[in-house]
C-alpha cells in the first residue's frame, strides 16, 4: 500500500464479511499520513486550540495584570459607533474600555502573524514548487539536532522535509482565522481572555517565522547555525554609484535572490550592485556577501530621494507605499512582485522579459507587477543596466545653498514639530538654516525615523526631509559600517556550553534586540545598549531592523559592534540571528535549554516548557523601535513563553503593559517542586510588558528583568550587581527594590555587601529559601510529593 | 570598601580586555620566564596582618610599555585554615584581579600574564599595593576563615627566582598529592546541586577519582566550597559502606542520590556506564558511548563536530545522555574522569575504548596504557563500525575477546515489511457482537503511524 508519500486517502468498501462483524458501505477519508520515527512522549497540547492553554495564560496574567493606556477612546468598528467608552461607559455592543483595548490588541496580533504566516506559506509554496516536497529540512547540519524548537513545542510534529511544513501552516491558518474571528462584534466580551488569544497569536506568530526560516535556509543554503557567518557591508556610502544599482525593499526574499541568480548566471555580478533595505536585504545577504544593506526600514526615503538606485523591487511588509510615487520622482522603475502588494500596478507577468524591460526603459509603464521571482530577476537587471547610463543620477536632494532658500520660506508654524512622531525641534532648525546655520537641522538626521509627516504637515510644502537629509550629507558619506551576516539558528552544542554558565550565573542573561526602527532617539541607542550589555558579558541577539541598527556604530578605533564582538552565542558574543523571522530562533534557543539541560520533552508540551523558561531562562526581549503589527505579535509569542519585553516610548501605543506589582507580595508565590510548599520568591521577573521612557530607563529595567526565581546564589549575585550597578551609573543611586532580591546573604554581591547589608537591616528583610520553582502544580504532582 | 582605590573594582569589569596600545606595563606574559601566583597557609606568627610589600619596582617606577616579572604570593593563617585550601583560594586571584577597573588577569599559576591599562594609570592606578587591597578584602569578605593575610609582590628579576623556585614545588607537591588521592582513602565524598537548578534529578558525585562531569570541580574544590558556605550548593556525603568496590557503590552516596532526586535515582556506580551508571546532567564535557556491535566505547568531547564512527555527532548523542537520567550506555563524562585510574574501571577502563577523535587521543597520550595507544580508532582510522570491527581485529584490540562469547545472541530488532495498517486493523474487537456498518464514514484529519517496535507478548487477564 502506497501511502506514506501522498497527502491524502480516500477508502472506500461495499461490503466486507468478517468474523467480527458485517462491514457496509464503509468509507475512510484520510487527510494526510506521516510516518512517524519520532519516539518522544507526545505532551497535551499539540496542535492547540485557541483555548488550550487559557490556564497557563491566566496564571501570568494573574501576576501582570493588563494595564491599558488607551490610544483612542473610541470603537468605531461597527456601524452602531462610533461609541464612546470613556469613563466607565459601555459600547452599542456592551463592550467595556478594557476588552476594547485587549481587541484592539488582538486584531493587531492578528494581522503580524498573518503576515508572517502567509510569508511563511509564500516561501514554501516557492520552495516546494523549486525544490519538491521530499526536499530535507536542515537549519544547522550536525550541530543542531532539535531543528524546529518552536514547531515542536507547539505541534507536536518533528519536521523533516519541506513537505512537512506544510501540515503545520494549515494549522496556523486555521488558528488564525479562529482568532480574528474572535474581534467580531458580539464575540469575547472579557478582557483576560482576549489576552490570552492574543498570546495565542502569539504563540502561533512564533511557530509562523520559524517555519519560514527554517525553510528558507534549508533551500537556499543560508548559513546554518553559523557563529562566523560572514561580515558584509552596510551603510549609504558602501554602494557604487557607478554601476547600476537595483534595490530591494521588504522582507520575501526570492526575488532578490533571482536577482543575484541571474547576475551570477550572466557573470555579471561584479558590474551591477544590488542594494536593500529591511529584511529583504538581511536575508538576501544570507545568500551573497556581495549585496549591500542601506539601512533599516527608516532609510527608504532617505536613499530613493538620494537618487542612486536605478530600478527599485519591493516585494511585501514594511514598504512604503508611496514608493512608487517616490521612484517616480528619481526616474527609477518600479517592480513590484507580491500578490500583496500589488499598487495598481499592471501584470506583466505573463509578458517576456525583454517586451517589460523595454516598457519600463521607455517609461511607458512606470511600475510594472511581476509575480513569477525569476522573471524578476531578468527584467530588473535588464532594466537596470539600461536605465543606468541615460538616467541622470536625478536626485531630489539640495545644495547648502537651497536649503537656506527653501528654510527662508517657513512661517514657523510648527505644524511640522506637532505632527514629528519625535518632537524634534524642526521650527528652531529651520530658523536657524534661514540664517544660514544647517548644522543644527542637519543633526536632526540622526534622530529622524524618516516618515516625512512634517513634509505632509507643512502649508509651505517645505521639504523638509529633504533639507534634513542633505544637511547631513556629510554624515551619509560616512554611513559604511559592518554587519554580520544573519547565522540563523543557534547550535545545540552551544546551547550546551552556555547552559552552564548561565546556570551557575556566570553569564548574567540573554538581550535580544529585535523589530523595527521607530525608535525615540535614533538607532545609535541600540548599538549603545548592545555594546553595553555585550561588555558586560550577557549572550546579546539581534534581528530585523534593529540588527541593522546595531551594526550603525563605530567606536574611536571605527569597528563596529559586530566586528568588536563575536557571533557566537556566548557571554559577550552579538549574534545576529538574521531578519524578522529568524528571531524565532532566539526563543528557540530558550527552549532549547528546557530540552538540551532538563530533557524536558518539547512534544506538544507547551505549558511545562513555558513554566520552565519562565522560571529559569533569564531572557528579555527589547524592540527598542517598535512599529509595526509583526511586532505586536513576536512580542506576545514571547509573553507566552514567560519571556519579559521591553519597549520604546512608542510601544505605549501598543494600547497595554503588563506589569506585576513587586508591593504585592501574594502575587510572587511558586511551588517549590521538592516540597509541594509555596515559596515567596521576589517579584522576579517583576513584569512582563514594559516601555521604558529612556535608553537609560531600558537598560535598568533590562538589567533587572534578567533575574529568575531559579537563579543560584552566584548568578543571582552577579545579575543583582549589573542591576544595582547600572542603577547607580545611569541613574545615580542606589534602587530602592535591590532587597527584594536577596534571598540569602550569598546572593549579595561581594563587592557591595556593606551597603546592601544595611539596606536588608532598614528593610527588615528575612531570608528565603530558593526553590525548584513552578506555577503549576501539576509539576510537583510529577515528582511524587504532595 | 573600595573608596581609597583610584579605580573602580566590581564584577562588571571582569570581561575587559586590554590590547597593546592601551597597556601601560605588562607583568609576566609570554615573553617572561619567571611569573607566578602562589597562595600558602603559614603559622599565625608568621603572617603580619594587612602588609603588602612589593619587592622590586614599582608601577610608578616602571617604563611604560616595558614588560617585567611578575611574582604574587599571599601568605594567610587561620585556626580552620588546611593546605588543601590553598589552590581553592589562588584560583580567585584570577577572579578577583579581574574586578579591578583597567587590569587584566589572563591565566594562572605559572602561565599569569597581567596587564594594566594606561587609563588606570592616569587614574592613579601607580603602585601594586592597590592590588594588594583589593585581594586582601576580597578575599577576607568572602572567606572568613582567613584571620590575617599578607601579600607580597616580586617585580626584580633577580629577586623573583627563589621564590619561583618555592612556587613550582608548590604546583608539583599539590598536584602529586591531588593525582595520588584515592576515593577509598577519603571517608567524605562531595555532592554538587548546580546543575540541578536545570536537570533536577542529576546528582553529581565528586570524588577524588571521579571529577564533576563538568570538569570544573576537583574533590579538593568540593571540599572547600563545602566548607566555606555549608549551605551553598556544594555539600559533603558521607560515603558510608562500600557495597561493591569493583562497581564503585557506596551506600552513603545511594542515600544521597535517592534523597536528592526525589526517589528519581536510588542506586549509583560511579566506575560503570551500565546499570546504575552517574547521571548526565547538561554540561558534562564529554560522552562515552557504548558500541554494542563491537562491545567497546567511544568517547567523544563536546567540541569534536564530525560524526563520530556510530554515524552520530557528540549533540545527537548528548541528546540521548542528558537531563539528569541514568541512561545506561551513553554516559556524561570530564575530561579528567579520562585521566583517571577509576576512568570506567568496572566496565574494563581503557581496554574497552575503541575510538576517539585523534585531538583527544593526543592529549590523553599520558595516560592511555602504551599497549593500548594504537589499538585504539580515531577518525583518521575509520569512519563506519564495519572499518572500525576490522581495524580492531587486525589490532587484536582487547574488545574482541568479547566477540566469540556472544556472536549468537541475535538480533532484538526485528524488520518490519509491509502496510502498517489495514481494515482489519480497526478497533472493532467486542467479540459475540455481531457488527454491521452501513454507510459509515470515517474522517481523520491526520493519521499518524508509528513503527511497530518487537511487542511482547500480552499477559493474561
Amino acid at each position: 500500500m502506497e501511502i506514506l508519500s501522498r497527502k491524502s486517502i480516500n477508502i472506500k468498501i461495499k461490503e466486507l464479511k468478517s468474523d467480527i462483524g458485517n462491514i457496509k458501505d464503509l468509507e475512510l477519508s484520510i487527510g494526510k499520513f506521516s510516518e512517524e520515527k519520532w519516539t518522544e512522549a507526545e505532551g497535551p497540547t499539540p496542535f492547540p486550540s485557541i483555548t488550550a492553554l487559557r490556564e497557563w495564560d491566566k496564571k501570568l496574567l494573574d501576576r501582570y495584570k493588563p494595564f491599558y493606556l488607551p490610544f483612542c477612546d473610541l470603537c468605531c468598528l461597527c456601524t452602531y459607533g462610533k461609541c464612546d467608552l470613556t469613563g466607565n461607559k459601555r459600547g452599542a455592543c456592551g463592550i467595556h474600555m478594557s476588552a476594547q483595548q485587549s481587541r484592539t490588541v488582538l486584531l493587531a496580533s492578528c494581522i503580524g502573524a498573518a503576515t508572517h504566516i502567509s510569508h511563511a506559506r509564500e516561501l514554501v509554496t516557492y520552495a516546494i514548487k523549486k525544490f519538491g516536497t521530499d526536499y530535507p529540512l536542515d537549519p544547522g547540519g550536525l550541530a543542531v539536532e532539535v531543528e524546529a524548537p518552536i514547531i515542536r513545542l507547539v505541534c507536536g510534529v518533528k519536521p523533516e522535509k519541506l513537505g512537512d511544513l506544510e501540515t503545520v501552516l494549515d494549522y496556523l491558518e486555521n488558528q488564525l482565522t479562529q482568532l480574528l474571528s474572535v474581534t467580531h462584534t458580539g464575540q469575547e466580551g472579557n478582557n483576560l481572555d482576549f489576552e490570552s488569544k492574543v498570546f495565542h497569536a502569539g504563540m502561533i506568530d512564533q511557530v509562523g517565522m520559524e517555519v519560514a526560516d527554517i525553510a528558507q535556509i534549508s533551500v537556499f543554503g543560508f548559513p546554518k547555525a553559523d557563529p562566523d557567518a560572514p561580515l558584509v557591508d552596510l551603510g549609504m556610502s558602501v554602494v557604487d554609484t557607478k554601476k547600476p544599482v537595483i534595490l530591494v525593499i521588504g522582507h520575501n526574499v526570492p526575488p532578490a535572490i533571482q536577482i543575484i541568480d541571474y547576475l551570477k548566471d550572466k557573470r555579471l555580478s561584479e558590474e551591477v550592485e544590488v542594494t536593500g533595505i529591511c529584511c529583504t536585504a538581511i536575508d538576501a545577504t544570507r545568500y551573497s556577501s556581495k549585496v549591500k544593506i542601506i539601512g533599516p526600514m527608516s532609510w527608504q526615503l532617505r536613499y530613493i530621494r538620494s537618487g542612486i538606485p536605478d530600478v527599485i523591487v519591493v516585494d511585501e511588509q514594511c514598504i512604503r507605499t508611496d514608493n512608487l510615487i517616490e521612484a517616480e520622482k528619481i526616474r527609477a522603475p518600479f517592480i513590484a512582485t507580491s500578490e500583496k502588494n500589488c499598487l495598481g500596478l499592471p501584470d506583466r507577468t505573463r509578458d517576456s522579459a525583454d517586451d517589460i524591460v523595454a516598457d519600463l526603459v521607455s517609461r511607458k509603464n512606470l511600475g510594472v507587477l511581476i509575480l513569477d521571482p525569476e522573471k524578476v530577476g531578468e527584467v530588473a537587471v535588464k532594466t537596470a543596466r539600461a536605465v543606468a547610463p541615460k538616467r541622470k543620477k536625478s536626485r531630489t536632494s539640495l545644495s547648502t545653498e537651497e536649503i537656506i532658500e527653501q528654510a527662508k520660506t517657513c512661517n514657523q508654524c510648527k505644524m511640522c514639530r506637532r505632527s514629528c512622531p519625535n518632537d524634534l525641534h524642526i521650527p528652531d532648525s529651520m530658523k536657524a538654516a534661514g540664517k544660514g546655520n544647517i548644522g543644527m537641522i542637519g543633526d536632526m538626521y540622526e534622530e529622524c525615523i524618516g516618515c516625512a509627516r512634517c513634509e505632509q504637515a507643512c502649508p509651505e510644502t517645505i521639504p523638509i526631509h529633504n533639507i534634513i537629509v542633505s544637511a547631513a550629507t556629510q554624515r551619509t558619506k560616512n554611513e559604511s559600517f559592518r554587519i554580520r551576516a544573519g547565522r540563523g539558528a543557534i547550535q545545540d552544542i552551544e546551547i550546551r556550553k552556555v547552559g552552564g554558565p548561565i546556570v551557575l550565573g556566570e553569564i548574567p542573561g540573554i538581550v535580544a534586540f529585535v523589530g523595527c526602527s521607530n525608535y525615540p532617539k535614533g538607532g545609535k541607542e541600540v548599538a549603545e545598549m548592545c555594546i553595553e550589555f555585550a561588555r558586560r558579558r550577557y549572550i546579546v541577539c539581534t534581528s530585523g531592523c534593529a540588527a541593522m541598527s546595531a551594526a550603525m556604530y563605530k567606536n574611536e578605533d571605527g569597528k563596529t559592534p559586530y566586528e568588536l564582538f563575536p557571533g557566537t552565542f556566548d557571554a559577550g558574543g552579538i549574534v545576529n540571528v538574521g531578519s524578522c523571522v529568524a528571531n524565532s530562533h532566539i526563543a528557540g534557543a530558550a527552549v532549547k535549554i528546557a530540552s538540551i539541560f532538563a530533557r524536558r520533552t518539547l512534544r506538544g508540551n507547551y505549558e511545562e516548557i513555558a513554566d520552565y523558561v519562565y522560571n529559569r531562562v533569564g531572557a528579555v526581549g527589547v524592540a527598542w523601535g517598535a512599529m509595526s503589527q509583526k511586532a505586536a505579535a513576536i512580542a506576545s509569542g514571547f509573553w507566552r513563553l514567560g519571556i519579559p519585553v521591553v519597549v520604546g516610548p512608542h510601544g505605549t501605543k501598543y494600547r497595554r503593559m503588563l506589569l506585576g506589582r513587586a508591593d504585592r507580595e501574594q502575587d510572587w508565590y511558586v511551588h517549590d517542586r521538592r516540597s509541594g510548599e509555596k515559596v515567596y520568591v521576589g517579584p522576579v521577573p517583576e513584569h512582563l510588558f514594559f516601555a521604558a521612557e529612556t535608553k537609560e530607563e531600558a537598560m535598568v529595567m533590562i538589567a533587572k528583568l534578567c533575574m529568575r526565581p531559579n537563579d543560584t546564589s552566584k548568578g543571582r549575585a552577579i545579575k543583582l550587581t549589573h542591576y544595582i550597578d547600572l542603577h547607580r551609573r545611569l541613574f545615580g543611586t542606589t534602587p530602592d527594590d535591590a532587597h527584594l532580591f536577596v534571598r540569602t546573604l550569598t546572593d549579595i554581591p561581594i563587592t557591595m555587601k556593606e551597603d546592601l547589608t544595611k539596606i536588608l537591616r532598614e528593610k527588615g528583610w528575612k531570608e528565603t529559601i530558593i526553590p525548584d520553582p513552578t506555577l503549576l502544580v501539576n509539576q510537583v504532582e510529577k515528582r511524587g510529593v504532595r | 570598601m573600595f573608596d581609597d582605590i583610584p579605580v573602580e573594582v566590581g564584577l562588571i569589569h571582569v570581561g575587559e580586555r586590554i590590547r597593546k596600545n592601551d597597556m601601560y606595563v605588562e607583568f609576566g606574559g609570554p615573553d617572561i620566564k619567571e611569573k607566578f601566583e602562589l597562595v600558602r597557609v603559614r603559622k599565625s606568627d608568621q603572617v603580619t596582618d594587612g602588609k603588602i610589600t612589593v619587592i622590586g619596582p614599582d608601577i610608578s617606577a616602571m617604563d611604560p610599555q616595558k614588560k617585567y616579572p611578575f611574582g604574587i604570593l599571599i601568605e594567610i593563617a587561620g585556626s580552620q585554615l588546611e593546605e588543601d585550601i590553598e589552590g581553592v583560594i589562588e584560583r580567585r586571584i584570577h577572579e578577583y584581579c579581574n574586578y579591578i577597573e583597567g587590569f587584566m588577569h589572563l591565566n594562572q599559576r605559572y602561565d599569569i600574564w597581567v596587564r594594566l591599562s594606561k587609563k588606570a594609570f592616569n587614574k592613579g592606578f601607580t603602585s601594586l599595593s592597590y592590588v594588594g587591597k583589593v585581594l586582601e578584602r576580597l578575599l577576607k569578605s568572602e572567606l572568613p576563615i582567613i584571620e590575617s593575610m599578607q601579600i607580597t609582590f616580586y617585580t626584580d628579576a633577580k629577586e623573583i627566582s627563589l621564590v619561583y623556585e618555592e612556587a613550582k614545588k608548590a604546583y608539583e607537591t599539590r598536584d602529586a598529592r591531588a593525582r595520588g588521592l584515592t576515593d577509598e582513602e577519603v571517608e567524605v565524598f562531595y555532592g554538587c546541586a548546580l546543575c540541578q537548578s536545570f536537570a533536577p534529578s542529576h546528582v553529581c558525585v565528586i570524588t577524588p577519582q571521579r571529577y564533576a562531569n563538568c570538569g570544573a570541580i576537583s574533590w579538593f574544590d568540593g571540599r572547600a566550597a563545602a566548607r566555606i558556605d555549608p549551605k551553598g550548593p556544594i555539600f559533603s556525603i558521607e560515603k558510608g559502606v562500600c557495597l561493591d568496590k569493583e562497581m564503585g557503590e557506596y551506600s552513603g552516596v545511594n542515600e544521597s542520590a535517592k534523597k536528592r532526586s526525589l526517589g528519581e535515582v536510588n542506586r549509583v556506580y560511579l566506575y560503570s556506564a551500565f546499570k546504575y551508571p552517574h547521571t548526565s546532567c547538561g554540561c558534562f564535557e564529554g560522552i562515552a558511548f557504548y558500541i554494542p556491535e563491537v562491545e567497546g566505547f567511544g568517547t567523544v568531547m563536546r567540541g569534536y563536530r564530525d560524526v563520530t564512527v556510530n554515524g552520530l555527532p557528540f549533540s545527537t548523542m548528548a541528546d540521548s545522555t542528558a537531563g539528569g537520567r541514568q541512561v545506561d550506555g551513553f554516559h556524561g563524562i570530564s575530561l579528567e574522569y579520562m585521566r583517571s585510574p577509576k576512568f570506567l574501571a568496572s566496565d574494563g577502563g581503557f581496554a574497552r575504548i575503541v575510538w576517539m577523535p585523534s585531538d583527544l587521543k593526543e592529549q590523553l597520550r599520558s595516560f592511555i596504557p602504551p599497549d593500548l595507544f594504537d589499538k585504539i580508532a580515531t577518525e583518521k582510522d575509520v569512519k563506519t563500525i564495519e572499518e572500525l570491527k576490522k581495524f580492531l581485529a587486525d589490532r587484536e584490540h582487547p574488545v574482541c575477546d568479547r566477540w566469540e562469547e556472544t556472536a549468537l545472541t541475535p538480533s532484538e530488532e526485528i524488520a518490519l515489511h509491509g502496510p502498517v495498517y489495514s481494515v482489519g486493523d480497526l478497533p472493532i474487537t467486542s467479540a459475540g457482537f455481531k457488527i454491521i456498518f452501513k454507510n459509515a464514514r470515517i474522517y481523520a484529519d491526520r493519521v499518524t503511524i508509528q513503527p511497530v517496535k518487537s511487542k511482547k507478548p500480552e499477559k493474561e487477564k
